[in-house]
């Protein structure tokens, strides 16, 4: 890990002809958007595109354009209430930059990209395929594919992977995201989903919120915290930087990027000392605690102050809360999640609420917090490496024998599990993949060490992009195919809290453009593989679905359209039949999970967590630092993060321009001591350098940040983007990279760099 | 039609995470659609993440109006402060650096000032006014006193404010402790009181002098 | 919105302050009668016909005086009297401050500017009815008063000669384009108004944001006054040119009503901006002023904020309408804190109240605390205006 800073450099040359043709431009509310005299055709029930937490609200449309936004007050979850990026979302939409045509790369074309016949496209997209699966074998061609689609899509999209393609290798940019989560979760509950509804947020007496910058990644979730401190819950933020829910919560652990390990286990260290713990629940309910315990002994208030960076006051403080509690909810999202030590993370925090024995109650509660649009149930249905529908297994020949008897197919044929995103992406650099079709992915800014990633995409035989704006990761492509936006398609999304949605249709795809699934069919028919991908509509794909995932863990054949409606969201699992005996969950499917006595298709009403005992797991979490420590060469630690105005890569919040104006660049966040030893002021330019790149902006000198760590937001590209310095670390189990720490060295930019002078700076 | 009286508007600073959805929300309302009226501020970004959101106020005896030299800011019956009248306003600014809550905001180019009129065009149909529908941390509020007290059993509304010798009373109320020891908030005797956040510790075996945490 | 909702400020009404304008507004009709009779010379070329337009305006004249001269009396208005005259007659700024008027003039009365900036639509609107009501002005006023009249040119009946004060001041054919222009002016004039209360009624029907705040009396009733001048003296043209002076005396009786109804609504309702507006032209000069001397620097953040004579000045009203905005100590007054200080100030109170409460505690004190900085950056440079900038710092 000590070698020299490596010198690639794959950053293209300031391209304005690209950006003059394709963007990103701003929009700004004009014309009908400001007129107060119209009257809108109709108000669209849906919910916002720009997170996990999917905020129920209605689109204005007149003329099929989005005009603006009402608030949808009856909607339980938010009750009206939406963030910035919520309430500009609509300028999204008749946006100057939206692709109407198909494209070809033309290095002789304005911006590079000539417009093309969508059928022609799409007959070049199959060839290519066809060539490359015929030349060098099924796996030769990937597919990415993305949380922020409908689940039907994501559905689709794995049938295409697995059925049409036969392809081993398709994943999905929830890699990115919460499959630390995911894993910790199986690993300790044996299911994938946010235990318990918001609503057991607000009668909990301690809440603890372990890196999840809530205020700025999901600002809604704000209230629920608020209203439980109003009831008198005391709230414990652990995060390197002083977030704006930190700043009057009630104990703060400012932890050192990576040390969320030792921090948990020193808090379970405490916690068996003064016999804070169900030991009940755990005798009932739970396998492992006494390895755990042990495992923990050496976590002493010292040692664990010495590693993570916090005061042993505090971390005896927060046991003391912790253990006491009489109810609680422990929440957490990427701050823990994105490490290459994330699932151990994740398992370590579990740990401390399976030994408080308060999970599986009204007010007592553990959840992650979804980042993207549908975060969880992008997750489920078959779209990740490992997994079929209803979150089956792709090895599991069971799993395989059901699912390809519902798509009608010979189970042998299916693949076996293929690689992770980022694997995808190293097999390309070695040659092994030479096709990728990639949708709802921008991986040239999202993915850690993006030098390597740009380098990969630059080998491939054939790369096909759809995306409804042409995307950092799209100028790489051969083909780009124009899809749809969130507003001009149906379907469904689950939520962060494991409900399910409705996403309702505001607008018609303009131009060539269409729905993501039916370019996805056209390219199946082309290739004359369409066998299961004739859907005519998103609700004949989610009954099929539903049929997919009976009688899985994440079962959804309870649910219908209207049931989703009729009750604001159904949450899953929610079987359409149970044994007899079992009651039925109640018309919103199963809201709360792990309750006493509750029924479940693996224990089979042996105990309420989903292994065949009914106990939930704990694991021994042994602590391990991160992949990449600081040292003398490069002694600061640099974390990444959102901003609460921009979302993921940036592709669709960087063209709205209220939302450009509230934070229109990253900035360098540093303390002042760290700041002073550097000779750097508030507003200097700063470069800041890993082993893999370095990037140069300006800085932003704040006390609201660890000393030792640099803070920069990872939403944009080329120059600007965080991921030019990031680790391609990845957690062995999860495989999600480690976003959240590598070392860096910090200096004074010698001058302000190239872009500046040239680029808008959302650009 | 007037804003019904059992709906009021309540703020609480200290729930402020300074999202700026009351910003963006703002420009939707459709009496001044695309300007934003909400004064949002960071208190000492330096320092500390602490914003303070603020809406009109809309005084019993509005120091805008009474400044004003041309009679072009009215208060309406149901106690709404409107914004200026389109015709009379002079741009003179007066109400600007009166106001003692630095609400008002002055559009040179249009000889115009504006303000937060509490979305008459909701309120006044018994809806939301724009922020306090969005915002998401519930800092800006709207509803019954009933609903209020039920949401946050540990807090009052309070819109009695001293500056100096002078007391406002206003329509718009502000959440303290219920046991607080005032009904009045003496805003000029903080005047000078730095932000409120935290600080982090280079050495955290070094105890801080006034015990609080690391 | 409600119709008598209004409060109007407190302000004492003692009988000095309300003789005074009375005088002032016999004083102007007097002045505006003598002019009259001299214009006219001694009503030898005053249209009997038009009296009751004659005593309409009379009345306007002096209901207009007397709410100007009121409007005089309130502190802060008297305060912008006085220091606009001050600072527009100011030594070795006069040269200056005339060569302003005129640009001041041209852009915000002459060409609305301002009003364009809200709305070019509005712009548009205000534009075509303000057009039309100042033609309309020009040719009846004089008429009307017996200071200008046409008359056959003696010899040579072919000709027109139009009379000012009783002076020949140009001739022109009676055939031609000139006098068909001229002798329809009104017409043209009227176009203009109904095109512009057209515009003003449909954005009045349309719009749901002025649906919300907009009133009959304040906001309708001076387009259908408008309205109905323009059409019935629209009638009138029709009458005699095409239907053979169909029902003239009755139209004209109708006009007349409409047309004096307007004159004596003009002190009360929204006309009364057309008086008042020209104020702005002194709110410019007394802005020059400030910026070309002290600064006003906030007692809490020490960052200038506005000029050190309006600070000084609104201490001076606020002190005459009976606010007490006085700080014991060093600061003051309260009107020496900056906006921006004043809501950080509304918070810090707030978090006091809370202090031990919620968490965080009150970071090191610093003297002068920094400034308040408002969290969008690109509201300087977006759609949001940059109103601050604008005002804060002259």
């Amino acid at each position: 890990m000590n070698g020299p800073a490596r010198t690639t450099d794959t950053t293209p040359p300031l391209d304005r002809e690209t950006i003059g043709a394709f963007g990103p431009h701003l929009a700004y509310a004009k014309d009908g958007r400001l007129d107060t005299g119209i009257e809108p055709d109709k108000y669209v029930k849906t919910h916002c595109c720009f997170c996990g937490q999917q905020c129920g609200m209605q689109l204005k449309v007149k003329d099929n354009v989005v005009i603006g936004v009402e608030p949808w007050y009856e909607f339980p979850f938010n009750k009206g209430m939406m963030c910035p990026k919520g309430i500009k979302r609509y300028l999204q939409q008749a946006h100057p930059d939206r692709l109407l045509h198909a494209y070809a790369k033309d290095a002789g074309a304005t911006g590079g990209f000539r417009a093309m016949a969508y059928d022609a496209a799409i007959r070049q997209t199959a060839e290519a395929i066809d060539r490359i699966q015929s030349t060098h074998g099924n796996d030769a061609f990937a597919v990415l594919s993305g949380a922020s689609l409908t689940t039907e899509k994501t559905y689709v999209m794995g049938k295409f992977a697995h059925m049409c393609l036969r392809t081993a290798h398709i994943d999905y940019n929830g890699r990115l995201c919460m499959v630390s989560a995911a894993a910790g979760n199986k690993k300790a509950f044996g299911i994938d989903r946010a235990a318990n509804p918001w609503e057991d947020i607000l009668g909990a007496g301690v809440i603890l919120v372990s890196g999840a910058n809530i205020a700025e990644c999901a600002p809604i979730t704000t209230n629920y915290v608020w209203q439980a401190r109003e009831q008198g819950a005391k709230v414990i933020v652990v995060d390197p930087r002083i977030t704006p829910i930190a700043r009057t919560c009630d104990l703060f652990l400012p932890v050192k990027p990576g040390r969320d390990t030792a921090l948990f286990n020193g808090i379970l260290h405490l916690m068996i000392e003064h016999d804070w713990i169900d030991h009940a629940f755990l005798e009932q309910h739970t396998v492992g605690f006494e390895a755990v315990a042990a495992s923990v002994r050496e976590w002493t208030p010292q040692r664990t102050a010495e590693v993570t960076g916090i005061a042993v006051k505090s971390i005896q403080q927060a046991a003391e809360w912790w253990g006491t509690a009489e109810t609680s909810f422990l929440c957490h999202a990427r701050g823990l999640e994105h490490h290459s030590n994330g699932v151990k993370n994740v398992m370590s925090a579990i740990n401390i609420v399976l030994a408080s024995g308060r999970i599986g109650r009204p007010n007592c509660g553990y959840a992650t917090i979804t980042g993207q649009g549908n975060g969880q149930g992008g997750r489920e249905h078959g779209q990740k490496c490992d997994q079929l529908p209803g979150g089956r297994d792709l090895a599991n020949p069971e799993h395989r024998e059901y699912v390809a008897g519902v798509w009608g197919m010979d189970p042998a044929a299916l693949p076996q599990p293929g690689v992770d995103a980022y694997e995808i992406i190293r097999k390309i650099d070695t040659g092994e993949i030479k096709g990728l079709l990639s949708l709802c992915f921008n991986p040239v800014v999202s993915l850690p060490d993006s030098h390597f990633v740009r380098q990969a995409l630059e080998k491939l035989d054939f790369y096909v992009v759809i995306d409804f704006f042409l995307s950092e990761s799209a100028r790489y492509a051969h083909i780009v195919l124009p899809g749809s936006l969130h507003e001009e398609d149906e379907g469904t999304v689950t939520q962060t809290e494991g409900r399910v949605v409705r996403i309702n249709k505001a607008v018609e795809c303009p131009g060539e453009a269409r729905p993501d699934w039916q370019i996805i069919q056209d390219i199946a028919k082309a290739l004359g593989r369409e066998q299961g991908l004739t859907f005519e509509s998103p609700r004949e794909m989610f009954e099929e679905l539903r049929v997919a995932s009976k009688g899985g863990i994440a079962d959804y054949s309870g649910i219908s359209y209207e049931r989703i409606e009729e009750h604001y969201g159904v949450f899953w699992p929610c079987p359409s039949d149970v044994p007899d005996g079992v009651p039925l969950p109640g018309p919103q499917g199963t809201v709360r999970l792990f309750e006493p006595g509750s029924w479940n298709p693996v224990a089979r009403g042996a105990g309420p967590f989903y292994f065949p005992d009914g106990k939930a797991r704990l694991n021994v979490t042994p602590y391990v630092g991160p992949a990449e420590d600081v040292d003398e060469e490069f002694p600061i630690i640099l974390t990444t993060g959102r901003v609460v105005s921009q979302f993921l890569s940036g592709n669709q919040t960087r063209r709205i321009g209220p939302l450009v104006d509230h934070c229109p660049e990253p900035r360098i966040e540093m303390h002042p001591r760290l700041a002073a030893r550097l000779g750097i002021a508030d507003g200097d330019w700063a470069t800041a350098e890993s082993r893999r790149g370095h990037c140069t902006l300006r800085a932003s000198v704040v006390t609201t940040i660890r000393p030792d760590t640099v803070f920069i937001p990872y939403h944009w590209p080329g120059r600007k983007s965080a991921n030019q310095l990031t680790i391609a670390a990845q957690d062995p189990i999860s495989k999600i990279p480690e976003y959240k720490v590598c070392a860096v060295r910090v200096r004074k930019a010698d001058a302000p760099p190239e872009y500046a002078a040239a680029l808008e700076p959302q650009q | 039609m007037p804003v019904p009286d059992a709906l009021e508007f309540f703020i609480d600073p200290g729930r402020c995470i300074g999202c700026q959805a009351c910003i963006q929300a703002c420009t939707e309302c459709d009496t001044h659609k695309g300007q934003s009226m909400i004064q949002l501020d960071y208190v000492d970004r330096a320092h500390s993440t602490q914003t303070v959101p603020v809406v009109c106020l809309h005084c019993d005896s509005p120091t805008c109006a009474e400044v004003c030299p041309a009679d072009a800011i009215k208060r309406t019956e149901d106690g709404i402060v409107q914004t200026a009248r389109k015709p009379r306003c002079i741009a003179c600014n007066n109400c600007v650096l009166a106001c003692p809550f630095g609400v008002p905001k002055m559009q040179t180019k249009m000889n115009l000032m504006m303000k937060c009129d509490m979305c008459y065009d909701r309120t006044s149909v018994g809806l939301k006014p724009w922020c306090a529908s969005a915002c998401p941390s519930q800092a800006l509020a709207f509803g019954t006193r009933e609903e209020m007290a039920r949401l946050r059993p540990h807090a009052k509304p309070v819109n009695t404010f001293q500056f100096g010798r002078q007391t406002i009373r206003t329509k718009v109320n502000i959440m303290v402790p219920r046991d607080a020891p005032t009904d009045i908030v003496d805003v000029t005797a903080s005047m000078h009181e730095p932000t409120i956040g935290r600080e982090i510790l280079d050495d955290v075996f070094m105890e801080r002098p006034d015990g609080g945490d690391a | 919105m409600p119709e008598a909702a209004l409060r109007e400020p407190s302000r004492s009404s003692t009988r000095r302050q309300v003789i005074a304008p009375v005088a002032w507004g016999a004083g102007a009709t007097l002045v505006l009668s003598v002019l009259i009779l001299v214009g006219s010379r001694n009503l030898a070329h005053f249209d009997a016909a038009l009296v009751g337009y004659t005593f309409s305006v009379l009345f306007a004249t002096f209901g207009l005086t007397y709410r100007y001269a009121m409007w005089l009396q309130r502190p802060p208005t008297a305060m912008y009297w006085r220091r606009g005259w001050q600072a527009f007659l100011r030594p070795g700024w006069r040269r200056r401050n005339a060569g302003m008027w005129f640009r001041r003039v041209a852009e915000d009365v002459v060409a609305n500017r301002f009003i364009f900036a809200r709305n070019r639509l509005r712009g548009l609107t205000h534009m075509l009815i303000m057009w039309g009501c100042l033609i309309a002005v020009a040719i009846t006023f004089p008429l009307v008063f017996g200071w200008l009249h046409f008359r056959p040119v003696p010899g040579d009946l072919s000709l027109y000669e139009a009379v000012a004060f009783g002076f020949p001041a140009f001739r022109f054919p009676h055939d031609s384009a000139i006098a068909f222009f001229l002798f329809h002016g009104l017409v043209w004039a009227s176009f203009l108004v109904i095109a512009g209360v057209m515009l003003a009624v449909r954005r009045r029907m349309r719009d749901e944001g002025a649906a919300a705040v907009q009133r009959f009396a304040e906001d309708f009733m001076p387009l259908i006054l408008l309205f109905a001048v323009s059409l019935t003296g629209l009638m009138l043209t029709a009458s005699y040119t095409w239907m053979g002076g169909y029902a003239y005396t009755f139209i004209a009786i109708l006009h007349a009503i409409t047309v004096i109804g307007t004159f004596l609504w003009l002190p009360f309702g929204k006309f009364f901006h057309i008086f008042q507006r020209p104020a702005q032209l002194g709110v410019g000069f007394y802005k020059d002023a400030g910026r070309a001397q002290a600064l006003a620097h906030c007692r809490r953040c020490g960052h200038a904020f506005s000029s050190r004579m309006h600070i000084e000045d609104l201490i001076e009203v606020e002190h005459q309408l009976g606010f007490t905005y006085e700080i014991p100590g060093d600061d003051g007054h309260y009107q020496w804190i900056c906006p921006r200080c004043r809501r950080a100030s509304l918070a810090m109170a707030q978090g006091a109240l809370w202090r031990g409460r919620r968490g965080g505690t009150p970071l090191p004190d610093t003297r002068p605390l920094p400034m308040p900085v408002h969290v969008n950056p690109g509201l300087r440079q977006g759609p949001l205006g940059v109103e601050d900038a604008d005002n804060f710092y002259p």
